[in-house]
């Protein structure tokens, strides 16, 4: 048996609190259980009383005494009340980053959709108190969507990855007054739909000893086995040595905190305080304490004893606390995209305006913040100006900043060209591109004298982030995607051909029409007509058709070139030519492109 | 005329395809027009020379009424004439053009050419003159209602008035080319009748014909275009 056996006061108290997703503090709640515990092996206590003074504000205890009654050898009392707090004792503050590779201000706080996420989660606790705090227990709830987890770093004691449950467990360290403790975690995020995830839970469980968070002071009186009385000895003749003796009759310290005896003259009057000390003595378990004073009497004194005593006790005290943290919701970026011409197609060697229309629409669950969009127009196709370029975001046109380069910066239709446009600080301008909203970009390019036996393949590479920017969400065409159709459309160029007598001796009159008869334009016409050697050119109408002569090996050849002829455009040319001898014929020869 | 004063035309719009050019020394109406039985210009219009490119009343109109009232020539293709005189066009103020024949007096020189048009009714093609017009120093095209081009892709012009529609002329997308081509100081479309064409006539051209003005006019607006010190281009409408 212990010689300082103490009761009990205990005072454990409860703290459990609820953060948001972004670890900020959505409730505190306290409690606590105010216990009175008898550690006798054998004997009772009773008239027990808790006295709590004036600190029981900010509790729900109303009376400033609890009065408990009697308490068995080894039972225990116990009252339960509720305790205001603002915040707990122990903060945490998570972080996921679902970014980790590209640096920013902020974290990261959605996945792209379709690639590989590099996923950092940084837990960090902090003692808010002058005390200690232990027996921490965090678990965190790891994502489905996450693979390849690590625990990079830890600052105090031990964390795991357990693939089973998938939950990462810390444990196994104390956090100092004031202090931090830091857990890292890595991971490897993949989402294949465009709808909102959750970074997984984090509760955590701690306990702070010899702390509390009422300011409960409480102190306790009792009375128990604990024995009194007065001894008179006639030492002479009417002569009395008197003894007050006290004992300790149980197995717990008993702190005797006053003794007052009294004595009754035999003649009467008023009592006589004969022993009036506070002696605050901590008796043991049997042990004794006595007081002696004289009296003068003829007959036994009579004295009266009054006895102050309290069985000793010791106040201990906790705080458990848990804390759960509200998974937080991450969006998925994602894009789709929609590329067109009006029209589809066009005729073969013509000329074409035709309207391109790029949609970008944000597919997943996170707001954009830029848009990019590398756009590939093929040889054949002359590019638009820049100020000819609409841009429409969530359906109105947007007249905020944004860039278009075109690669050659001009507008040769015999060269490809990249238009690169890029839409950035949405969010500052009009407000990030909501989910569903879409970005319409609209130009035109001219279909410039397209060979149907060509194909004309116009792709297109999207990139869409959010702020801060992270990986971007890509989609790209099939690198021969996007064909601008051409429709073929036969050419046919007839020439004919007469040869008259001309009016004098010797002239010839050569009719020559040339007719496009098919059903497109053609380009560079260049007809050949052959004058046979003795013959010499004199005039051509119109005379703005006059054509150039070309020596040939037995003659001369006239060329004209035109260049365009379109749909039914018709030719007619009265040539003269001069010289003696048999005008042969030869048919005209036609080319075009 | 290559200076002074003489360098300056004006192009009035009626409407329509009808247009009235005006310099120092002579004035051309250019197929005024009947649609839907209304005079696109009316009958007291004072005018020199008056020219309807095809025999349909969307071009000839009121051109014999106009001609009896200002005592002006009516000039234009054998059918043509053959409308005018049927309607009382006085014979000694009818001319008929031919294709790529010159006609010209002071002022005025005009080349026509063969194109076609289709008819509003058969859709059947049938010959409408291109013209080809140098007056106040400034060389205008204008090609009536077609379908075809003919040589107006390689002739220099001033100003273009083209056609925009569908069906009986060009379709936008050929006016444009047509312009891109020609490469005229200003483009003028007509026969339009919904805005898209007319815009989409003027995104094209501000887009891809480098050098060429889109000029979209309301009726009764009058574009004045000169030669300033006899070789700066300039244009106002009012």
């Amino acid at each position: 048996m212990s010689e300082r056996k103490t009761v009990i006061i205990d005072l454990e108290e409860n703290e459990k609190s609820r953060l948001g997703e972004l670890s900020e503090l959505e409730s505190a709640e306290g409690s606590g259980v105010l216990g009175v515990k008898n550690v006798s092996a054998q004997t009772r206590i009773w008239n027990v009383r808790v006295n709590l003074g004036d600190s029981k504000a900010g509790t729900t205890i109303r009376d400033a005494t609890l009065p408990v009654g009697e308490i068995d050898a080894g039972a225990k009392w116990t009252t339960s009340y509720g305790v205001d707090i603002e915040a707990p004792i122990l903060t945490i503050t998570e972080t996921y980053d679902t970014c980790s590779s590209v640096p920013a201000e902020s974290p990261h706080w959605a996945y792209v959709y379709g690639k590989d996420n590099p996923v950092k989660i940084t837990l960090n606790l902090k003692n808010e108190t002058d005390g200690q705090i232990d027996s921490i227990i965090l678990n965190k709830t790891i994502p489905a969507e996450l693979t390849k987890v690590r625990v990079e770093s830890v600052k105090s004691g031990t964390a795991k990855f357990d693939e089973g449950t998938h939950q990462v467990v810390w444990k196994d360290f104390v956090i100092y007054p004031k202090e931090e403790s830091v857990l890292v975690l890595s991971a490897t995020g993949h989402v294949d739909d465009g709808s909102e995830k959750n970074a997984g839970e984090v509760v955590i469980s701690y306990k702070a000893e010899t702390q509390q968070r009422s300011s409960l002071d409480p102190d306790m009186t009792a009375l128990t086995e604990f024995l009194s009385g007065i001894e008179t000895a006639e030492t002479e003749p009417n002569h009395w040595e008197c003894t007050l003796e006290c004992s300790n009759e149980t197995d717990l310290m008993v702190r005797l905190d006053k003794a007052v005896v009294y004595l009754t003259p035999e003649r009467g009057g008023e009592k006589q305080k004969m022993v009036d000390v506070a002696p605050r003595i901590e008796m043991k378990p049997k042990q004794s304490w006595s007081s002696v004073f004289e009296v003068d009497s003829k007959s036994p004194p009579k004295c009266t004893p009054d006895v102050v005593y309290t069985p000793m006790r010791v106040v201990k005290k906790r705080v458990l606390g848990t804390i759960s943290k509200v998974p937080q919701t991450l969006p998925v970026y994602r894009i789709d995209y929609t590329k067109t011409f009006d029209p589809p197609e066009v005729n073969s060697l013509d000329k074409t305006p035709v309207e391109v229309t790029i949609e970008i629409t944000n597919s997943g669950s996170a707001r954009l913040d830029r848009i990019e969009v590398e756009d590939s127009l093929p040889d054949d196709v002359m590019p638009p100006k820049k100020e000819h370029i609409t841009v429409l975001v969530a359906g109105k046109e947007f007249t905020g900043d944004y860039s278009v380069t075109v690669t050659p910066d001009d507008q040769n239709p015999e060269k490809p060209h990249k238009i690169k446009f890029k839409l950035t600080g949405l969010r500052d301008s009009v407000g990030e591109l909501k989910p569903g909203d879409s970005v319409k970009i609209n130009y035109a390019i001219m279909a410039w004298r397209n060979r149907p036996e060509k194909e004309y393949p116009s792709p297109i590479h999207v990139w869409a982030n959010t702020h801060p920017a992270g990986l971007s969400s890509e989609i790209v065409s099939a690198p021969f995607a996007h064909k601008l159709g051409v429709v073929y459309r036969k050419r046919r160029t007839a020439a004919k051909k007469a040869i008259n007598k001309g009016s004098k001796a010797g002239e010839y009159v050569i009719v020559l029409t040339v007719e496009n008869k098919g059903e497109v334009t053609v380009e560079n016409v260049k007809v050949v007509d052959w004058v046979p050697t003795g013959f010499t050119y004199v005039s051509t109408e119109p005379r703005e058709d006059e054509p150039k002569r070309n020596p040939a090996k037995d003659g001369t050849d006239l060329v004209w070139t035109w260049a365009r002829m379109n749909p039914s455009d018709k030719k007619s040319l009265r040539i003269v030519v001069k010289g003696e001898g048999e005008y042969q014929r030869r048919e005209p020869e036609v080319t075009s492109d | 005329m290559t200076n002074g004063s003489g360098q300056l035309l004006n192009i009035t719009y009626f409407g329509r395809t009808s247009f009235g050019l005006e310099s120092k020394d002579t004035s051309v109406l250019l197929n005024p027009g009947i649609w839907d039985g209304k005079p696109v210009v009316p009958d007291d219009r004072d005018v020199r020379i008056i020219v309807a490119t095809n025999h349909f009343d969307d071009a000839v109109g009121n051109a014999a009424a106009i001609s009896s009232k200002s005592k002006g020539w009516i000039l234009g293709n054998e059918q043509t004439i053959e409308k005018a005189k049927s309607q009382g066009g006085k014979p000694w103020l009818l001319h008929v053009l031919k294709p790529e024949e010159t006609y010209q007096i002071p002022g005025l020189k005009i080349v026509p050419y063969s194109l076609q048009r289709a008819d509003p009714k058969s859709g059947e093609k049938s010959q409408n003159l291109g013209l080809y017009i140098e007056m106040g120093g400034m060389k205008v095209s204008y090609l009536g209602d077609t379908v075809v081009r003919g040589p107006f892709g390689q002739i220099e012009a001033d100003v273009m008035i083209v056609p925009v529609g569908d069906g009986e002329v060009f379709a936008v997308k050929d006016a444009v080319s047509l312009c891109i081509d020609a490469k005229p100081r200003i483009g003028i479309p007509v026969r339009w009748t919904t805005q898209e064409q007319s815009s989409r006539f003027r995104k094209y051209l501000e887009q891809f014909a480098s050098g060429t003005i889109p000029m979209i006019m309301e009726p009764k607006q009058v574009l004045e275009i000169q030669w300033a010190a006899g070789n700066e281009f300039r244009y106002k409408l009012s």
